[in-house]
């Protein structure tokens, strides 16, 4: 622990293969974009058709999938046939590049995200494509331009309960994504840095030990009243319960999605997952010590595959359990509540940092 | 004992005879025509809202129970079948009779506004025509229809194709104004909170329900008239089953056996009534827990654990009335004088499974109260939504758990007695929050009461001495009551005042049969609730109201 960094994933490309000059950075970047995606769409695929099924049936007494491969694994490669062979029908009236753009949109801006986010270490490689300096405000520009692809879907659809969604979208992120990174700042002020690696080196102190056991001052553990407003500030963010209310399919159908079927529902249905792990990695990275944990640091991958997975779990949990509020009442608790604490945290948290340096 | 109704010292409930009442009515009353549960009073067609003003204020008659509205060979007649929500065996009908070539009788609308969707569904089927009617429409069957189904001289061979282009299609109409900035949202007919194939035109303000109206009549399947083609012995009873068919069978059928048992004059032994009781609390434990389930589907969204919970537990009750029945849903296992047939052998395994179940019951109960009732987004988003005060429920013929969410304290198992409820020990359940909290709290509770009434039933039955099992009482092969005897009796049923009307000529079919549906009333209420609230309000109210459209059409 307290290392120096390793090397950044096409950093380390290059060295390995020797490749030569401009060309060979970009080279680099491109496989390591590649195996960094495929590792989130991997998840994703995982989350989607198989896991999300048995966590749900575990939660509500149930079997779920058990027919084909073990576990039911193998109705993953059935679904993916299933719902990429579905007729895509285009509604009429569609505001069509709009219309067609908003699928694409939402999970390549939570793809995006991953690209600044320290995923940990498999024996020397790190997976990190890139530590720019603003990283933590660069992943929060990325996560939020998912409200905007949800506000396109909902608008060009000609749907009226696709225009509901859109609309409780905008309005939802706009009272949630203030007191996120308003959240979110109160770590910067700890660490002193925007740059993600340095918010993570931060978090690798010792701060205390416990019958020999060292508690990492992860900032969960130093400001556990800022983690609580994240949390539920990120799944507001990534439209879960109790705040899936762009969704809400007893209300209004299925929101921004009603009209969209086949290659394209699985695009959104995509995004929402990415989305979801991308909030489990902010919240690792941002409050849990990212990658780090017992053991060796070249094992530190499992720890964020944890960590990410963990708070999938979470959400699933809140969705089989807690209620949805309704819009105005989130509206509220965003900008009367959450705004307030976050702010006072903020404060609170500079004054604290202020008197103790 | 705990059945005893608080004492009401209110004039309304003051019991006149006949003779009185028709004394207040003076000159009103044209003639008598009474019927088996009540005295008739016929009045002329233009005096209907003031006949119905003086019994309503100054006789204390304020639930305007059903209209029922037939043909004879000479005339049109609307009954209205009033009662008392504080002693609903006080009863009485008003005879309405109107012309044979043009009929048109008075609404009672402005005295009663439950009778506006009664005399739509009496305009749609039987075709008279109610003068001072605010919006008399077609209610059940399409715009376009031509005809009326009941009356005499419709051509039942005829097919009718009701198209979309020609249907009032809500699809075509644009609904845009430039003026205003609201919007128009078809909820409906296929539409994850609808619970069934109901269509709500809705008119929006942002999130805002500025009107809501419900549309009904997609599953409308003539069950009246099919019951009318039946025969009473047999041929009826396997109806009810469909109309609630959320397991709440046996509810139905008690109502059909009353009404029908009241007519042809049958005494039930008490063994089958036992067993009926029985039954009947348990396909209302199943129906609550449906309405439980789904209202926290409609809350909390999909995936809730709370649904799958309740949907097991209805499963175990199921599983119970299978044994006893030899079905899961449509049991017609009543039968005119009794029951098809005694418990289910060995009856020691009957009764221990049966205990199982209730000894399990209040620790379900208690995980639903910690998964719903007492969270505090649960709480948010129900308490002082979906507000029904009590005179608006009554106003509008709420009956059931809608009611006794709204404080009405109105159950016809204490009210008027049937079957064996008069000899337990329960006690009726009544919340005052007039919210769609309050609703589920009195489901969720009445689930507790009929638990008491089972284990007492099965106490029962368990110590009946063999030789006195008798569970059918001696009735002919046909019946056939007397010409022109007309009765009206209700039961509780699982959403309410399950009522029917029966008119006999002799033969051994209805010449009239009218189901009063409590759903039908209550879902007349929606607009009443939701008007005004956001869009996740009306879902949850709809909810609340634990409607089945198999009922709300028939």
């Amino acid at each position: 622990m307290g290392t120096a960094p390793a090397q950044l994933f096409p950093e380390f490309l290059v060295d390995t293969f020797g490749l030569p000059g401009v060309l060979g950075e970009v080279v680099a970047s491109l496989i390591g974009a590649a195996v960094v995606a495929n590792i989130i769409l991997a998840f994703s695929g995982v989350a989607g058709p198989w896991a999300k099924r048995k966590i749900t049936a575990a939660f509500t007494d149930r079997i779920a999938v058990d027919r084909i491969g073990p576990f039911g694994l193998l109705i993953i490669p059935a679904s993916a046939v299933q719902l990429l062979a579905k007729e895509l029908i285009i509604p009429e009236g569609v505001d069509r590049p709009t219309w067609d753009i908003a699928p694409i949109l939402l999970p390549a801006s939570a793809m995006l995200g991953f690209s600044v986010i320290p995923m940990g270490q498999i024996g020397p490689l790190n997976i990190h494509l890139a530590d720019p300096e603003v990283g933590l405000a660069l992943v929060f520009a990325f996560a939020s331009i998912a409200s905007v692809s949800l506000v396109m879907a909902g608008y060009a659809s000609n749907n009226k309960y696709s225009l509901l969604g859109g609309l409780r979208a905008v309005a939802q992120n706009l009272a949630y994504e203030i007191p996120l990174i308003v959240t979110a700042m109160s770590v910067v002020i700890f660490a002193g840095t925007l740059q993600i690696s340095g918010v993570v080196g931060a978090q690798t102190e010792t701060l205390a030990t416990v019958a020999g056991f060292d508690i990492p001052a992860w900032f969960a553990f130093v400001n556990p009243f800022a983690f609580v407003l994240f949390l539920t500030a990120n799944l507001a963010e990534i439209g879960r319960n109790p705040f899936d209310i762009p969704e809400a399919p007893t209300e209004i159908v299925g929101g921004y999605q009603t009209e969209y079927s086949s290659a394209y529902f699985v695009l959104f249905y995509l995004g929402e997952f990415v989305h979801i792990f991308l909030g489990g990695a902010i919240l690792s990275v941002v409050f849990l010590g990212g990658a780090s944990g017992p053991g060796p640091e070249s094992i530190s991958f499992i720890w964020f595959v944890v960590k990410v997975w963990g708070f999938f779990l979470f959400t699933q949990w809140a969705r089989a359990a807690i209620p949805r509020v309704r819009i105005d009442q989130l509206i509220e608790i965003g900008w009367k509540g959450m705004l307030v604490l976050s702010f006072a945290n903020l404060v609170l948290t500079a004054v604290i940092v202020g008197v103790i340096a | 004992m705990s059945l005893e109704r608080p004492d009401t010292a209110d004039d309304g409930a003051v019991e006149r005879t006949p003779d009185e009442l028709e004394a207040l009515l003076g000159d009103l009353v044209v003639d008598r025509d009474d019927h088996l549960n009540a005295p008739g009073f016929v009045i002329r067609p233009d005096t209907v809202q003031e006949t119905l003003s003086i019994l309503k204020e100054q006789a204390g008659y304020d639930h305007l129970s059903l209209v029922t509205a037939q043909e004879y060979e000479n005339r049109y007649e609307s009954i209205y079948h009033l009662k008392k929500f504080d002693d609903p065996t006080q009863e009485v009908s008003i005879v309405v009779p109107a012309d044979k070539d043009t009929p048109v009788s008075e609404s009672a609308e402005p005295v009663f506004r439950t009778a506006d969707w009664h005399e739509r569904e009496a305009y749609d089927l039987m075709g008279v025509e109610y003068d001072d009617h605010p919006d008399l429409r077609r209610i059940l069957l399409p715009e376009t229809w031509q005809g009326h189904p009941l009356s005499m001289d419709y051509d039942q061979e005829r097919p009718q194709i009701a198209s979309l282009p020609e249907h009032a299609n809500p699809l075509q109409e644009h609904h845009k104004d430039a003026e205003s900035d609201t919007m128009f949202l078809n909820i409906g007919p296929h539409h994850p909170a609808t619970h069934g194939v109901l269509h709500l035109k809705t008119v929006l303000d942002g999130e805002q329900v500025v009107d809501v109206e419900p549309d009904i009549g997609y599953l409308h399947r003539c069950e009246e008239q099919m019951a009318q083609n039946g025969t009473y012995r047999h041929q009826i009873m396997p109806y009810p089953d469909r109309w609630d068919y959320i397991s709440a069978g046996l509810l139905n059928e008690f109502a059909y056996a009353r009404a029908a048992e009241d007519l042809a004059d049958i005494e039930v032994p008490e063994y089958a009534q036992v067993i009926r009781t029985m039954g009947a609390e348990m396909s209302r434990i199943a129906a609550h827990m449906l309405a439980l389930a789904t209202f926290a589907l409609d809350i909390n969204g999909d995936f809730t654990a709370t649904f799958m919970y309740a949907i097991n537990d209805r499963e175990r009750v199921q599983n119970l009335l299978e044994d006893l029945t030899g079905q899961r849903l449509m049991f017609n296992y009543f039968r005119l004088g009794g029951v098809v047939w005694d418990l289910p052998e060995p009856r020691e395994e009957f009764f221990s499974k049966t205990r199982d179940f209730l000894d399990q019951l209040p620790e379900s109960i208690e995980e639903y109260h910690n998964l719903i009732t007492s969270n505090e987004i649960f709480q948010m988003r129900t308490i002082d939504t979906g507000v029904l005060p009590p005179e608006v429920a009554k106003n509008y013929g709420a009956t059931g758990p809608v009611a006794r969410g709204s404080g009405v304290d109105y159950d016809l198992r204490r009210d008027d007695p049937y079957g064996y409820y008069d000899e337990l020990d329960w006690d009726v359940v009544t919340e005052d929050g007039c919210d769609n909290f309050s609703r589920l709290l009195v489901r969720m509770r009445e689930v507790e009461e009929s638990a008491k009434i089972i284990e007492q039933c099965v106490d029962l039955l368990e110590d009946w001495p063999e030789d006195e099992r008798n569970i059918q009482a001696n009735v002919p092969r046909t019946l056939r009551p007397d010409d022109d005897t007309e009765i009206y009796r209700a039961v509780e049923g699982a959403k309410g005042e399950l009522g029917i009307y029966i008119r006999s000529d002799g033969t051994d079919k209805p010449a009239r049969f009218k189901i009063r549906s409590p759903c039908f009333s209550n879902l007349q209420t929606l607009p009443e609730m939701a008007n005004g609230e956001y869009i996740p309000d009306v879902v949850a109210a709809l909810g609340s109201l634990d409607i089945v459209l198999g009922e709300v059409d028939r």
